[in-house]
């Protein structure tokens, strides 16, 4: 069953001539316990949809859906204030450079023991401050911080990145979330950070059937664990797949770029052009209409100043009037 | 944090050393004999001239005479009055005493109206309010101090009767001065009528106090709400936001510390345009402090009052400004981590 459901999600914001849309026509839908990683160029609205689903959005943003319901609530329909409730309880964010999200003047301690509900605590008073401080000690080494004392006590600016994002994962994960939305929480980090940050989310999403939404750029740096995967392209949706799907027979052409991007390696013979995609992401300004690929597209055609509409070939979507191989039964 | 704080305390050290140097040079530079300069002593003091001749080496290199000089700094003899013959630094003590009591009392009174009114007007960003205390504290800060203590003593002090036009307290109490500090004296003496004089005292402080407090108030009220914009915007808010926790724990816990951090770093730097604005003050409520008796030494040239005057208040000033970076740095860790390293 899907927890959180997206339907034709849309972003604007005024421009010059008009308004601009940032996010055209989202759909994303994630099933409870799934691991769900979003992947596309920066720029090409992943934060942007994530922020509308937590609910910061700006002002000046206008976002409109014909569905965005979390669990039995629509978001939509909420006021601001029952709608930050909601997602509070219900979701948590880690971010891609953790230290600027901690407070700076603030202990990791006190922040942590922040984090931690009041309805999960027993006693009274007294009891309660040692509770919390043993819960806040356990969340630490939940996330593979063994040395709990020296972290709590330490300030943000003290904390390694590998460390800060641990522990903006344990803050995460204090009141225990259906959904943790993870943007791009490993892009400056090394290999040996990421591996053990990816092994500490399947770890929560086995054990506490914890949803994640993962957003990354990288299509071959996906959680093993991913069980669907969204290909964004300028805030347009591309295709949906399992990891396999896309990696083994991609159907929409800017799926196919990416994945010769990230497979080009040592393997690949001596001065050979390294596949890229041509020209250069859109700006916000001059977004093309219709199939926002367009313009780079080495298959496009004229119908393709029409936008696609997504099509569904079993479990596998895409949005693309001319897929790679030729596909007759789709709906 | 301690190898820091004892490079503070040197260079408050080294700064006041250097303080003495200026002032020796000052001395040498005034009109009229060097010693009577420093001493306060005239020739025609006969005996006397002779003896302040010898004790301040005025025979030998000037490197001998900075040396004594120096030396009489440090013991508390800076020398006689000219004009009134007294001890320059028994007269000092209580003035500072007197000025330290406005001068707290003005901040007091600007910290407890003016960062709230700031963080106010910050939340209501562009609200109506906002507007207004912004546009009032712009026009008060625009008002010069002479200008505006002048025209609250006419209004208040003779159209209105509510304050008396100068002085600290009524002469007719008998409350001997111990630390110039009018309330702290009266705490001290066993007078029958403390709580009458504690009562006239204070209608004597609080226009002087509300005036001086006006220029502090204004720049609080405009550095609060610029801090305070600055915070909001910062993504550990919002971060905070998004876990659910509510916006009064949010507004006590996590803006109002890092806003303060800012507005501990600027009430340190903005101290000495308090201390040149409560020269003016006390020379116009005739507030018996260093500020108005340092006008009164430059009218009357008494050169020994005035080189004491300034040491005190250079001194007042340099010690607050480390006192208040050794707290920033105690109080926001982050800020050490500045010290050694860049960001």
């Amino acid at each position: 069953m899907n927890i959180l459901d997206i339907r034709n999600l849309t972003i604007e914001i005024d421009g010059d001539n008009g308004p601009i849309r940032l996010v055209d026509r989202l759909s994303l839908q994630i099933a409870e316990g799934e691991i769900h990683t979003l992947v596309g160029e920066s720029g090409s609205g992943k934060s942007l949809l994530a922020k509308a689903i937590l609910g910061f959005i700006n002002p000046r943003w206008r976002v409109t859906a014909d569905r965005l319901w979390w669990r039995h609530y629509d978001l939509l329909a909420l006021n601001p204030e029952q709608r930050r409730l909601v997602t509070g309880r219900d979701m948590a964010m880690i971010f891609q450079n953790p230290g600027s999200y901690l407070d700076p003047n603030a202990s990791i301690g006190a922040q942590l023991q922040e984090c931690i509900p009041n309805s999960e605590l027993k006693g009274v008073y007294l009891r309660r401050r040692a509770d919390r401080k043993t819960r806040a000690a356990r969340l630490l080494h939940r996330v593979g911080i063994k040395d709990h004392e020296g972290v709590m006590r330490a300030y943000p600016f003290e904390l390694s990145d590998g460390v800060a994002q641990k522990v903006s994962i344990a803050m995460a994960i204090a009141h225990n979330p259906k959904l943790l939305i993870a943007d791009e929480p490993t892009t400056a980090m090394e290999p040996q950070t990421r591996s053990q940050i990816y092994r500490l989310l399947s770890k929560l999403n086995a054990s506490h059937g914890m949803s994640v939404l993962m957003i990354t750029q990288d299509l071959t740096a996906i959680m093993p664990e991913t069980k669907r995967i969204s290909m964004v392209y300028c805030g347009q949706l591309m295709e949906v797949g399992t990891p396999q799907q896309l990696l083994e027979q991609p159907l929409h052409p800017y799926t196919e770029a990416m994945r010769s991007m990230s497979l080009a390696n040592h393997s690949t013979p001596v001065k050979t052009r390294l596949p890229t995609l041509g020209g250069a992401i859109p700006t916000m300004a001059n977004l093309p209409i219709g199939c926002r690929l367009g313009p780079r597209c080495q298959y496009a055609r004229r119908a393709c100043i029409e936008t696609p509409r997504l099509r569904k070939l079993k479990q596998h979507q895409f949005a693309c009037h001319y897929p790679l191989i030729e596909v007759k039964n789709y709906d | 944090m301690i190898r820091y704080s004892i490079r503070r305390l040197v260079l408050l050290l080294i700064t006041l050393w250097l303080l003495s140097l200026f002032m020796f040079a000052l001395q040498q530079l005034f009109p009229g004999d060097t010693l009577t300069n420093i001493s306060g002593i005239r020739p025609s003091d006969g005996v006397a001239y002779e003896l302040a001749y010898q004790h301040y080496a005025m025979s030998q290199s000037w490197l001998s005479q900075y040396w004594q000089f120096f030396q009489h700094l440090l013991r508390g003899d800076w020398g006689q009055s000219l004009v009134t013959q007294r001890a320059v630094f028994n007269d000092i003590m209580p003035q500072l005493g007197a000025t330290l009591e406005l001068t707290v009392l003005a901040m007091i009174i600007s910290l407890v109206i003016g960062v709230p009114l700031g963080l106010y007007a910050a939340v209501q960003q562009r609200g109506p309010l906002d507007r207004v205390i912004m546009a009032v504290s712009l026009s008060a800060y625009s008002i010069p101090a002479f200008w505006l203590a002048q025209l609250a003593l006419l209004l208040f002090a003779v159209k209105l009767g509510w304050a008396p036009i100068s002085g600290q307290l009524n002469p007719l109490f008998n409350i001997p001065p111990v630390s110039g500090s009018v309330l702290v004296d009266i705490f001290l003496s066993d007078s029958h009528y403390r709580s009458a004089a504690f009562v006239d005292a204070l209608h004597h402080l609080w226009l002087p106090v509300v005036v001086l407090s006006i220029i502090p108030l204004t720049l609080l009220i405009r550095i609060t709400r610029n801090a305070t914009l600055d915070v909001l915007q910062q993504n550990y808010l919002r971060a905070a936001r998004s876990r659910g926790l509510s916006e009064s724990r949010i507004m006590i816990k996590h803006v109002m510390p890092n806003a303060m951090q800012v507005i501990v770093r600027q009430l340190g730097l903005q101290f000495s345009l308090l201390m040149s604005n409560i020269i003016i003050i006390e020379t116009i409520f005739n507030w018996p402090g260093i500020g108005s008796s340092l006008i009164k030494s430059i009218y009357e040239r008494d050169y020994p009052v005035m080189l004491g005057g300034l040491f005190t208040l250079a001194a007042l000033i340099l010690l607050v400004n480390v006192a208040v970076e050794l707290y920033h740095a105690w109080r926001y860790p982050q800020v050490r981590k500045e010290l050694y390293a860049e960001r």
